[in-house]
């Protein structure tokens, strides 16, 4: 057993002749067929060469799939070979071809085809996205007529999952948040004199705007993901299926309890959030500009009205509910594939948090006339 | 005819294995020659498939060693240790083929992992590959998900015999196949044994693959291999689980003469 070599002579008419010896093989761990082809390539494209492969001790159809490819599609008289080798490479080549991939065409047509297809595609995700919410609220409707059914198991699971587990992250960084503000806003106001504005500002920030997207982006990203991916999984196992020859609703064992669990918990969550994050910027107020922690609250309370509070926890409502219906909707049309499971999952993150910065957008502007 | 000295290709020595507080295997001893097509029995729960992984490599048993081509794949560095894993392909129970990649590039895979040939090259060993595991051509551009349960086993083969390997592993060759398909699927691993020359190591429940494919039974029992020997010498060894299996494959070794 030795590795794969060759070697060159050159005959009186001063016409090359090469010998291979050794194991053509990948069995043999020393070969390697990269540069056994680059020391070869000079003889491969002389025409005049004649090889001998007698001596091979084994070829295999590595091997014999190099030599092939050097020498060209057929076998002719320049190569000495046996029986044995021969009906190797003659089964290589009876090989059918893979029909070609089609060719990267740039045609006129090309920029209206790309248009149609992300309309079909477009419109398949709103037909499904539609489609779920009929079924969530007929599922919600069998409820009323039955509400035993209800899925109690699953909907606790999914707020302790979704809303207890995410108590500690979420107030870190509101604390955070809130801490970074206020010393931001204190060094701007105390130029002007106007220290005691920063529980205006910071109040209405935090209760009405920061305080409920924080919690968004959050849980779009630990609880939404979660989401999706589980689904996706459950989908490519087949245990949405198994769900359903039990004569189990899937929307209402799967889907319901997390959408239902979800947007329960969250506007508990904004107030969470929106706590830790007043307390940081207290905190930071106390530093900065030396307000007292009882005269921050005190202030707070008479500065800013309590509709602010109701708003925060409709927007928490909301946005609980547009995150768990993207995941649930991007969790469903996961395919079997661990690229589809990626990629669906990252959709559902990203349409989550671009749906929820939206709709604070138009909600901001129109109720920008209630609680300032 | 003489037979040459038996070369082992795999040896365990003195194998423990425990998880927690269950003793899996206990002073387990097997060895495994060249050429030798062994399926490994046991009852459910026996540790079968946990054997088949400490002998890839997957896991590392608890005590003692397993040594394949003479060599301890734990002990030894990253180079040479991917290089002897290419001397082994493994059919995993499911398939394993690697779902966002088409029928194509998952045989290719492994050639394209060995950075020795260029496209053209690799191109002809797949569509080889493919026609040894009897299948056509144009299968290759499909997605795993788009294949039926043969078919993803087929492909696993294929890809399991990309590097041409030694010795080749199989999980539960014939689960989820039915009679015809197993029978068949039987057929080509005996007819790929034959033309390429492999040791052939392997775990099942079905009896019929047991009998049809194997030269010699490792039995798995008490923790340890009770018997190593061919299917008839299964009826001298005095163990009731050897026994009781003796029973149930008799009928079938009679009816293959």
């Amino acid at each position: 057993m030795a590795a794969a070599s060759f070697q060159v002579e050159h005959n009186s008419q001063g016409n090359k002749h090469v010998t291979l010896y050794g194991q053509w093989s990948l069995r043999d761990l020393d070969n390697d067929f990269a540069q056994l082809r680059k020391a070869l390539k000079p003889y491969f494209a002389d025409n005049t060469v004649q090889w001998d492969i007698t001596h091979v001790e084994q070829l295999d159809t590595a091997g014999a799939a190099v030599l092939q490819n050097g020498w060209g599609s057929h076998l002719d008289d320049k190569v000495t070979l046996t029986d044995q080798q021969r009906a190797l490479f003659t089964s290589l080549a009876d090989i059918p071809q893979l029909p070609p991939a089609k060719a990267f065409s740039l045609d006129s047509l090309r920029l209206i085809t790309n248009a149609g297809r992300l309309t079909i595609f477009l419109s398949s995700h709103i037909a499904d996205f539609v489609k779920l919410l009929g079924l969530l609220v007929l599922e919600l409707a069998y409820l009323l007529r039955r509400p035993q059914d209800f899925p109690w198991r699953e909907f606790s699971a999914n707020i302790y999952k979704s809303g207890i587990t995410a108590l500690p992250v979420t107030a870190l960084l509101g604390f955070m948040i809130g801490i970074a503000m206020s010393f931001l806003m204190a060094t701007q106001l105390r130029t002007f004199g106007a220290d005691i504005f920063i529980v205006n500002i910071l109040g209405l920030a935090v209760i009405r705007e920061l305080g409920p997207i924080l919690m968004a982006v959050l849980i779009a990203g630990r609880s939404g993901s979660a989401m999706a991916a589980q689904i996706g999984v459950m989908r490519v196992t087949e245990e949405i299926d198994a769900l359903a020859t039990m004569g189990i609703s899937r929307i209402l064992r799967v889907v319901l309890p997390k959408v239902l669990g979800l947007t329960f918990i969250a506007p508990f969550l904004v107030i969470w959030t929106s706590v830790w994050a007043l307390l940081g910027g207290a905190i930071s107020a106390n530093i900065e500009l030396g307000l007292g922690f009882r005269f921050f609250f005190e202030y707070l309370a008479t500065v800013v009205q309590p509709v602010n509070i109701t708003l925060g926890l409709i927007k928490g409502l909301m946005f609980g509910f547009i995150v768990a219906i993207m995941a649930c909707h991007f969790g469903l049309r996961i395919k079997p594939n661990t690229e589809s499971l990626s990629r669906s999952t990252t959709s559902s993150v990203v349409t989550a948090i671009t749906c929820v910065i939206l709709i604070d957008a138009s909600f901001a502007i129109l109720t920008s006339s209630i609680g300032v | 005819m003489s037979t040459p000295a038996p070369r082992p290709i795999c040896e365990i020595h003195k194998l423990w294995t425990v998880f927690g507080r269950n003793i899996i295997h206990q002073d387990l001893e097997l060895t495994i020659n060249a050429g030798e097509v062994v399926s490994l029995v046991g009852g459910s729960g026996s540790g079968k498939t946990t054997l088949l992984r400490h002998i890839v490599g997957l896991t590392q048993p608890t005590r003692g060693e397993v040594l394949l081509f003479g060599k301890n794949l734990h002990a030894m560095d990253r180079v040479p240790q991917q290089r002897l894993m290419n001397r082994l392909g493994m059919l995993f129970q499911q398939g394993a083929l690697f779902s966002a990649l088409s029928v194509f590039d998952n045989i290719a895979f492994p050639l394209r992992e060995l950075r020795q040939f260029n496209e053209a090259t690799i191109r002809q060993l797949v569509l080889h590959k493919l026609s040894l595991v009897e299948m056509e051509p144009d299968a290759g551009n499909r997605l795993p998900s788009q294949l039926s349960g043969g078919m993803i086993k087929r492909v696993a083969l294929a890809r399991a015999l990309a590097l041409e390997p030694e010795l080749l592993l199989l999980d539960e060759p014939t689960a989820g196949l039915d009679p015809e398909r197993s029978e068949n699927f039987v057929e080509l691993i005996k007819q790929i044994k034959h033309a390429l020359g492999l040791t052939v190591i392997f775990v099942t429940h079905d009896l019929d693959t047991l009998v049809s494919l194997s030269d010699k039974v490792a039995v798995l029992a008490d923790q340890r291999i009770v018997a190593n020997c061919s299917l008839q010498e299964l009826g001298h060894i005095d163990h009731p689980f050897v026994q009781n299996f003796f029973q149930g494959i008799r009928v079938r070794l009679e009816r293959t003469g």
